[in-house]
């Protein structure tokens, strides 16, 4: 018993040494000295598929979302690219969200800075950064339902899925490449810049990705299962961008909403 | 049952060891390992393959070094359960493939692979316990390799002395389920400090490694 106790220390110890600690004591959420949530993935969706009322909608929702968690106090922007138009040029993602560290609901640093959320060298790309199923909380510290929570043949059908809050709905629409970056112009990538709700004409190929005339948005997974890859922010595209299309492929319309200051 | 639900599949190419050998990091070297890997295959029905253990050692003086990649085959590997439909009512069964799970250009790192804890199941098609299942915590897979695969060139011990030690040294290990020591990596996370099998309980595992067939 005397050894047991021990080894349970110990384990304790080296837990607690390592980054393995954060989601131990994920309980100690705003007492006093913890840190601060500066990113979350949005507890619920806009509602109309990919129409978020452009950029300045999408940040809007953040800002909502977070003041009515009492984190209205940080200005929030959402994790999205728009593309190119004439006399417009791209925004990136990546450019919109401040410089890091980011920090979730429970605490726990989801990247130190843009180079290791994005994986900007080989290295960091392949040890990844800090955002999993357990990590990629929404504001109100729930983790985002994924692939194999809650299998029902109705998840994929809107109707259902907005009354039933825990099955998967794990695709964050992003309109970015891997890099963090827009896409360039021609293609959809973006619902037509965050403001169609419509889906491609019927009859078309069955894809998920961009392709000439073709509503589409790209996405990717807080919980980095799905797609065959895991990216977190541009794994593949959608059916459409009305809030059926988005569905289909479990998705809902969240995004991710990161702190700038 | 339909020759699709059947475990393991037939297509199974890759398996994580359902149970250690359980003397810590002395597999017996490479050759143990590998038995291992075929013993567990035979076991569960599965006949045909040759399986290689996903484990690299290090150079010593007149021994050249093994990198865990090169050992593995050319793949895809595929593991021992079908997916579930996608939405198309497709029963995809998506491969990991050897660039993606290295990594080797900067947007197969960024995008990552389908390794994943749930493509990362036991020849019997079980989960394996990672952060946040029941304890103990088994997620911490022998690799001995740096995330590229290859084994590590520095002079310290990162292989439990060429999987021939129970005690001192040390072991490189990746997690099966992407989480845990702040990244995802899958083949390189951490060391471990120690060799012994109790070692290596107290950093979340059991022993267990990856399981490849090279045909």
């Amino acid at each position: 018993m005397k050894l047991q106790m021990k080894t349970v220390l110990v384990l304790t110890a080296i837990l607690a040494a390592s980054a393995l600690a954060p989601s131990i004591v994920a309980a100690q959420h705003g007492m006093p000295g913890g840190t601060p949530m500066t990113f979350f993935v949005t507890g619920e969706p806009i509602g109309d598929g990919g129409n978020l009322g452009g950029l300045a909608g999408a940040d809007a929702q953040c800002q909502k979302l977070a003041t009515a968690v009492g984190a209205g106090n940080r200005t929030w922007h959402a994790y999205l690219s728009t593309q190119g138009r004439p006399g417009q040029p791209a925004v990136n993602a990546r450019d919109r969200i401040g410089t890091g560290p980011w920090y979730n609901f429970d605490g726990v640093m989801i990247a130190r800075d843009l180079a290791h959320l994005h994986g900007d060298t080989l290295d960091l790309a392949r040890m990844g950064n800090n955002l999993t199923k357990r990590t990629g909380l929404t504001e109100k510290g729930q983790i985002v339902p994924g692939l194999n929570d809650y299998q029902v043949p109705r998840d994929s059908e809107w109707e259902y899925t907005k009354t039933t809050p825990y099955t998967n709905r794990h695709e964050m629409l992003t309109g970015s490449q891997l890099d963090g970056r827009a896409y360039p112009p021609g293609v959809d990538y973006t619902c037509n810049n965050w403001t169609s709700n419509s889906d491609p004409a019927p009859g078309g190929p069955q894809v998920l990705e961009g392709r000439p005339g073709r509503p589409n948005a790209q996405i990717g997974f807080p919980d980095r299962n799905g797609g065959g890859n895991g990216s977190w922010n541009s794994s593949h595209g959608t059916t459409g961008c009305s809030q059926t299309a988005l569905n289909r492929t479990h998705g809902v319309g969240m995004f991710y909403c990161f702190a700038v200051n | 049952m339909p020759t699709s639900d059947r475990i393991p599949s037939s297509l199974m190419t890759f398996f994580v060891t359902s149970e250690p050998i359980g003397d810590g990091g002395n597999l017996g070297g490479l050759g143990g390992a590998d038995a291992h890997c075929q013993m567990l295959a035979t076991r569960a029905g599965v006949s045909g393959r040759t399986w290689r253990a996903y484990l690299s050692t290090q150079a010593r003086p007149g021994q050249p070094a093994i990198h865990a990649r090169d050992r593995i085959g050319t793949g895809p590997w595929y593991n021992a359960k079908e997916r579930i439909p996608d939405y198309l009512g497709r029963r995809l069964q998506r491969p990991i493939i050897q660039s993606e799970i290295h990594g080797d250009t900067l947007d197969e790192a960024r995008r990552g692979s389908n390794m994943t804890k749930e493509f990362a199941v036991t020849e019997k098609g079980e989960l394996v316990n990672g952060i946040g299942d029941p304890l103990p915590t088994r997620h911490d897979i022998l690799t001995g390799s740096q995330p590229d695969g290859r084994a590590f060139t520095d002079a310290a011990d990162h292989t439990c002395n060429n999987w021939t030690s129970n005690g001192v040294g040390s072991a490189q290990v990746g997690h099966s389920d992407r989480v845990g020591n702040g990244n995802q990596s899958w083949n390189s996370s951490h060391g471990t400090t120690g060799c012994s099998q109790r070692d290596l309980v107290s950093w979340g595992g059991v022993g267990l490694f990856y399981c490849f067939a090279v045909n």
